[in-house]
């Protein structure tokens, strides 16, 4: 196994998610752009695996293949599926053409000036790369290094990140919110034909779904938790968990999880999550330690400094873990019920 | 990455700028991937084996942790502003009825 160029692997799976892309695109009904786009991002997926990215991997079987997939088939339920050309715009398109060729090829222009592929002494490599690896067991006894660089050495970046998923779910709510009083107003703007098919009279999808949900909510407890050892961490935990009351909402009604998660509680949680992980931060202030540092915090968690660092990174991951839950779980609503709250596929 | 940037601006369908606006983004993050690819390289998730201990890792044979991190949040946040297009896509179409840029520029001269 060791014998075979793992290039042979990459440039099959490169070709394919190339025709992949091109074909979404050219697509003419646009549910099935939307589930084109889905296989095109497992096999990204399946190429970052090949690369040894494995956390990007997962993130994006999650994200990419699961949940965004998810999103635009929403949008596309609320609005129409047919995409028809009403003109043709040849020369428009060739001239787009002709700016993206031209951007490539500058691009890949300056492809000999780049490291050799896989050449551990290039710049990327060698500069902080190298102390993460040496130092992830030794400050905080994590063997997976990239939870250690998302949560720890880069935690203020993982914050913001945070901050900006929360902030595009914020955002999402001003555009698309409508409260029921004034819908009844622009009830005629809304367009109101649907495909013509009723997915919630199912029940092998009922019952599929209710058996499957509570094994995908203990599997997403899981990853958070076991992101210390394995790919995994809050990002993708959170996704899956968001991921599990989606499918509910799909399979069921929506009105059926709202009874559940109101919007208020989904809106409350999804802040709570940032809130946590700024708490933490500013814990370590007050516990005489740096913000995110998370050894300053070894008086009350147990083990000694590292494994503070340890736990630390755990509370950290739980908070992302709401966060991201909760606004996969609003977007999705949102998006699914044109922002009013009722009824969704 | 190509194929996405020609997508952004060919298309004139809003939801299929938004898939080229995905298509973009992972081309930019396999050029990332692929800069912090190592040959021969493990996964970034230390093991206890033959040529490679827990405290001493051999590092030219990990993969590059810091460009995965970096790329496994620009997907989260990918996700959620293509959640930010979908949503104001889907308010141009509640005001337009439609997602072609041609009709709607043609609406709005009306």
């Amino acid at each position: 196994m060791a014998d075979l160029p793992i290039w042979h692997y990459d440039t099959l799976f490169l070709i394919l998610a190339i025709l992949f892309g091109i074909s979404a695109l050219a697509m003419q009904n646009l549910m099935s752009a939307a589930i084109v786009f889905g296989a095109y991002s497992f096999l990204m997926c399946l190429i970052w695996t090949t690369m040894g990215a494995v956390d990007v991997a997962f993130t994006e079987a999650a994200v990419g293949a699961g949940v965004s997939t998810v999103f635009i088939v929403a949008t596309i339920y609320n609005t129409g599926v047919a995409a028809t050309p009403k003109s043709p715009r040849i020369a428009f398109k060739i001239f787009a053409g002709l700016i993206a060729f031209g951007t490539g090829a500058f691009l890949l222009s300056a492809l000999p000036d780049l490291p050799d592929w896989g050449d551990p002494k290039s710049p990327v490599n060698s500069t902080m790369a190298p102390y993460y690896i040496a130092n992830s067991i030794t400050d905080a006894r994590v063997p997976n290094i990239v939870t250690t660089v998302l949560a720890d050495y880069r935690g203020f970046d993982t914050l913001l990140e945070t901050t900006v998923v929360f902030i595009a779910c914020i955002a999402i709510y001003s555009i698309l919110r409508i409260d029921n009083a004034k819908s009844k107003v622009t009830e005629s703007d809304i367009i109101t034909s649907p495909p013509a098919y009723d997915p919630t009279d199912s029940l092998i999808i009922r019952q599929a779904s209710r058996i499957m949900v509570p094994f995908m909510q203990l599997f997403a407890l899981y990853v958070i938790a076991h992101g210390h050892y394995s790919p995994g961490g809050g990002f993708q935990g959170g996704v899956i968990l968001g991921a599990s009351i989606i499918l509910l909402s799909i399979s069921f009604d929506l009105k059926h999880v709202l009874q559940q998660w109101t919007e208020k509680k989904i809106m409350i949680l999804t802040a709570l999550g940032v809130l946590i992980y700024a708490m933490v931060g500013l814990a370590c202030i007050l516990m005489d330690g740096v913000y995110l540092d998370y050894s300053a915090l070894d008086s009350v968690l147990p083990g000694d400094k590292a494994y503070a660092r340890s736990h630390g990174i755990l509370l950290v991951e739980i908070g992302v873990g709401i966060t991201v839950m909760f606004s996969m779980i609003g977007i999705y609503i949102n998006l699914a019920s044109n922002g009013r709250f009722d009824k969704g596929l | 990455m190509m194929t996405g940037l020609w997508s952004m601006l060919a298309q004139g369908n809003l939801i299929k700028k938004c898939i080229g606006m995905a298509i973009f983004q992972t081309g930019i993050i396999l050029f990332f991937i692929s800069i912090g690819a190592k040959n021969d390289a493990l996964i970034p998730i230390l093991t206890e084996g033959a040529n490679h201990t827990f405290d001493n890792p051999n590092i030219d044979k990990v993969t590059n942790p810091l460009t995965q991190i970096l790329m496994l949040t620009a997907i989260v946040v990918g996700v959620a502003t293509l959640g930010v297009g979908l949503a104001l896509a889907q308010k141009v179409y509640q005001q337009h009825d439609s997602f072609d840029e041609d009709e709607i520029l043609n609406n709005q001269t009306k």
